[in-house]
């Protein structure tokens, strides 16, 4: 990037930050007339439909026309986008099927459990696992506990150390050689055998999140993946959902985020990460105990389990997936269903489960040379656990004997229930919107819902048009979520990226980690559920590190602004703060600026202020 | 948000911190709070064990032969005179871990009680789901958007409108103290700042002079969050001097109790504080007196030793709880460890305690008597523990808006 380009960009993002400044000039220009400037309304969808402006954005969109920009983004598989592309190019999970994934980064722990059982663990590595000392968190991918909880097969939960704080964990107590010296033979076992460490895969998934933000031109598009992976939402450190999720990601949200609202909705249902997320691939009739045997769900637990179990399995249906469906999914928890909607719904997806849940033995399979598990990890019906009697859902009878189509009725009365377009409405006008959605809105975004059946791109085209959204009440009434946060002001500052660990560890220290949410409800989008002082602290602490070049990955360019210091920096102070800022204010901003590189903290400082924090 | 930032006893606090007077408009607050907030604020402490520690183990039923039939590598020896590695005789059947003889004084001061058979109803195995269930102290029910906690915030208002009345001593905020009241995670006191090298202090004025100048929600959180960023720095965590002849141990767990007790001792208003510690997984090699589990439990009793040493007479006042998402199966497994089980042993202390006592009904441990013929049976729901704390101690009005749908069984009468 030139010079004159980078004084604009940073003109710029000062510019962005200034303009919702409240005893603003425009600002009461605007009360009267209560529209937007065409700038604004320019900024106003590059921030909302996108994620953030990057120097030029403004004069491409006004040269062809917003309202050609949105029918753009609307449809992105038109647009070309080969930069976003290339910059994920190197993340080879991405590619990866989950039976590879299982095959190529396998959970050590696992792997160890499954040589030894065949006599091929090397004896140095036995050894190791013998006297190290287990269960600090920092090895939480390294070995996992066996666990003898639901089902037969080895345990893949994440450490329950690391469950909650999956930052930076204690180290384990007892002697940490020993742990260190386990590590590395791991490593080393790893590298011999051409396997990768699992912890690889959320590390590269996190990472094409945020580069396909910070660089696809297809905006909308990532924003509403970010919107659905939250609204559809899995934690991945819930077992074996750490494998699931490329898939997930690739397979089940990309392909259908502005699509028919129905096909989405299906796709989760019969994503193994659901269905893991929510224990919907345990759920079987417990009618079915019977003729269950020798089905081959039992042949492959018989086959990789030779031990007997020490425990009765936990065998019946489990609601959690029937209970979040309607309640987080589709009808909203006022929606209109009752508990016993929620056990006949349970009893509907009873044997929609995964094969090979937890990867089978796809790694040893393969090293043992007898050949890949191309289904390991995938969404299967199971007939002989399905309950297959008759159920009434909301009203609607469902004969016996429908098999699968009973899961695929209950996904066709949700989709096209009336709560559901109301709750969906909702939730989109909240996150383009406004945190306090127009009921006015809601309502004609749910009629488009409605009579277009659950058609995603038209619901958005209503919001996006409407005179709520192009409203000054809108305008920059939202507060970034720290996702957004991050890849606005990369984009802003036309940093580059390489989406890296740094930038994940800082989204995570402003509370929301990708896929680190627990519950499955998701991040609430209503800014006052989660903004507090410590995340707003974060906030500053991270526009700081960003200006200075202080986030390994991530690169801003500011430096040249040093040779025209003096110049630059009262330009920049009397355009852009003058009227904006108290004298004292500009005195102690002017004071604290370093001979050597004012820019890059006067422009940490505007990335902290409570405009940047605003879309 | 409209938050103020309040002093129980400012002069006092101020002094014990060696705060200047160079704060005029934060002082003034300061002084105000002090003549108008009354009373003495309780103090919980809640330390989660994340992982299930065996608390056969930890709290060891030496009384029942049938432990040592079912443990036969890894069982703590029946109490003895002269044996290190027997379990401390606390009441004839159940007796401490060695390694946690730092506790064994708190016991026999009766300021240590412990309630067994203790945990929650759900019968998941799952860490995820069962640690999930423990903080939401909603068993059975995923979605509930909060943690028991922050209902408890919720709650009860603070007339002291402390920002730091809540705080997890965590990297992130744990799903226990999550929800609409506010809290502050911060992995170390002084972490929470500015953190700009050289230029801190420059860039913090800029940052202050900035959400001065504004009047919408963000800028009186800034304004907020500064004057608990400043309030902090005062306390000047690098010169912290633990009390009473109290060593905390070297460790990120004794590290974390160090700053709450800092905090405590600055008069920030602290009500909820809330940690962890990790690696009590112990599928592999537990050991039994000694070994993986030992030097765990005995950082974990140290820890929490120096941390009632060093608050000293403020103990009177805070109340330390700690929990763990389920106990271990009573068989000890192939590997010399054990696995996911049931019921666990919780810890309560405090000079208000009504300690020295085991409380809760002993289930026992015959092959009859275990819960799906494996794990110690469960006698305590969880949830009248914390119940019993947030209502006697932290002096809590509604509990029923902190357990929701669940009416307390019984008080088991710790807190008298």
């Amino acid at each position: 990037m030139n010079f004159k380009n980078l004084k604009k960009s940073v003109a710029f993002i000062l510019l962005l930050a200034l303009t919702s400044a409240q005893p603003l000039v425009s600002a009461q220009k605007r009360a009267k007339t209560q529209d937007l400037t065409e700038e604004q309304r320019i900024l106003h969808a590059l921030n909302r439909l996108g994620f953030g402006v990057r120097p030029g954005d403004v004069e491409r969109v006004k040269s062809m026309g917003l309202e050609n920009y949105i029918n753009e983004q609307l449809n992105p598989e038109k647009i070309s986008d080969t930069v976003a592309e290339n910059k994920v190019r190197e993340l080879n999970v991405l590619n990866l099927t989950t039976a590879e994934l299982y095959e190529k980064y396998p959970n050590p722990g696992q792997l160890l459990r499954q040589l030894q059982a065949r006599g091929s663990l090397p004896s140095d590595l036995a050894e190791a696992r013998e006297n190290r000392v287990k269960g600090g968190a920092n090895v939480a991918p390294a070995e996992m506990p066996k666990n003898n909880s639901n089902d037969s097969m080895p345990s893949t939960e994440m450490s329950p150390d690391a469950a909650r704080n999956n930052q930076n964990p204690p180290p384990p107590p007892g002697n940490p050689l020993e742990n260190e010296k386990y590590r590395k033979l791991i490593q080393d076992y790893y590298r011999e055998n051409g396997l990768q460490q699992p912890q690889r895969i959320m590390a590269e998934l996190q990472a094409s999140r945020i580069l396909r933000a910070v660089y696809s031109e297809r905006q909308l598009q990532e924003v509403m993946v970010d919107f659905w992976t939250n609204h559809f939402n899995v934690f991945a450190g819930k077992g074996a959902d750490r494998w699931l999720l490329p898939s997930y990601d690739r397979d089940t949200i990309r392909p259908n985020a502005i699509g028919k609202f129905s096909t989405l909705l299906q796709a989760t249902a019969q994503s193994p990460a659901m269905l893991f997320y929510l224990d919907n691939f345990q759920s079987v009739s417990p009618n079915a105990n019977q003729n269950r045997r020798g089905g081959p769900l039992q042949r492959l637990r018989a086959q990789q389990q030779p031990q007997p179990l020490p425990q009765q399995q936990r065998r019946g249906i489990n609601e959690n997936y029937a209970r979040e469906l309607m309640e987080l999914h589709t009808l909203g928890v006022d929606g209109g269903y009752t508990q016993k909607d929620v056990q006949e719904v349970a009893r509907c997806f009873t044997g929609w489960t995964i094969f090979q849940p937890r990867g089978g033995a796809a790694a040893v399979n393969a090293m043992m040379g007898e050949g890949a598990r191309r289904n390991a990890g995938t969404f299967f019906f199971n007939a002989r656990v399905h309950d297959d009697g008759e159920k009434v859902v909301l009203g609607h009878k469902i004969s016996a004997g429908g098999g699968i189509k009973d899961g695929l009725a209950v996904l066709d009365i949700l989709a096209h229930h009336p709560s559901t377009a109301k709750f969906i409405a909702t939730k989109l006008v909240r996150h383009f919107v406004s945190d306090t959605p127009p009921p006015a809105l809601v309502d004609r975004a749910a009629a488009t819902f409605t009579k277009t059946d659950g058609d995603i791109r038209e619901t958005l085209k209503t919001i996006f048009m409407s005179k709520e959204f192009n409203s000054t009440a809108a305008y920059r009434a939202k507060i970034k979520r720290p996702f957004e946060l991050v890849v606005s002001a990369i984009r802003t500052l036309g940093a580059d990226t390489n989406g890296g660990p740094q930038t994940h560890q800082w989204i995570a220290r402003m509370g929301e980690p990708l896929y680190g949410f627990q519950t499955p409800n998701g991040y609430s989008d209503a800014a006052e559920s989660w903004v507090n002082t410590g995340a707003l602290l974060e906030r500053m602490n991270f526009g700081l590190a960003l200006a200075n070049n202080r986030i390994p990955g991530t690169r801003v360019n500011l430096s040249k602004l040093n040779a025209d210091q003096a110049k630059v920096m009262d330009e920049y102070l009397k355009t852009l703060l003058a009227g904006e800022i108290s004298a004292s204010t500009r005195e102690t901003l002017l004071k604290q600026l370093d001979p050597a590189d004012p820019v890059t903290k006067v422009v940490g400082l505007i990335l902290g202020t409570p405009e940047f924090q605003r879309q | 948000m409209n938050r103020r930032f309040f002093l129980k006893s400012g002069s006092i606090a101020l002094a014990s911190v060696g705060m200047s007077l160079s704060a005029p408009a934060f002082l003034e607050r300061v002084v105000l709070g002090n003549t108008l907030a009354g009373g003495k604020r309780k103090t919980l402490i809640a330390i989660f064990q994340r992982g299930a520690v065996d608390g056969l183990n930890m709290v060891v039923p030496f009384g029942e032969s049938n432990y040592y039939s079912l443990r036969s590598s890894i069982a703590i020896p029946k109490p003895e005179n002269g044996n290190a590695d027997a379990a401390l005789n606390l009441d004839g059947f159940f007796g401490l871990h060695p390694s946690m003889s730092a506790f064994k004084p708190l016991w026999d001061s009766k300021r240590l009680a412990i309630v067994h058979a203790a945990g929650s109803p759900d019968n998941t195995r799952s860490h995820f789901d069962a640690q999930d269930y423990m903080e939401s102290a909603t068993p059975g029910v995923k979605s509930t958007s909060d943690g028991w906690l922050n209902r408890y915030l919720q709650s009860k208002d603070d007339p002291e409108k402390s920002l730091f009345r809540a705080v997890s001593v965590t990297k992130t905020m744990p799903r226990v103290l999550q929800g609409r009241a506010q809290a502050v995670a911060m992995s170390s006191i002084s972490d929470f700042a500015i953190r700009g090298g050289k230029s801190s202090a420059n860039l913090q004025n800029g940052f202050e002079a900035i959400y001065a100048r504004e009047n919408d929600s963000l800028a009186g959180m800034g304004r907020e969050t500064f004057e608990a960023v400043n309030y902090l720095k005062k306390a000047n965590p690098a010169q912290y001097q633990p009390e009473n002849g109290a060593v905390y141990p070297g460790n990120p767990f004794g590290t974390s109790l160090l700053q709450i007790a800092q905090l405590i001792k600055a008069g920030v208003g602290l009500e909820v504080a809330f940690t962890d510690i990790g690696g009590w997984d112990t599928h592999v090699n537990q050991g039994n007196s000694r070994g993986q589990l030992g030097n765990l439990l005995q950082q974990f009793s140290a820890g929490i030793a120096a941390l009632y040493q060093d608050l000293g007479q403020r103990m009177d006042d805070v109340v330390i709880l700690t929990m763990s998402e389920f106990g271990r199966t009573v068989r000890e497994n192939g590997n010399r460890g054990t696995d996911h089980g049931h019921a666990n042993a919780m810890f309560v202390m405090g000079n208000s305690v009504r300690g020295g006592k085991v409380y809760g009904q002993w289930p026992g441990l015959k092959n009859d008597q275990l819960y799906e013929g494996r794990d110690l049976a469960l006698t305590t729901d969880f949830r009248d523990v914390f119940g019993e704390i947030a209502t006697r101690h932290l002096g809590s009005k509604n509990e029923k808006a902190i357990f929701p749908g669940y009416s307390s069984k019984f008080s088991h009468g710790f807190l008298g």
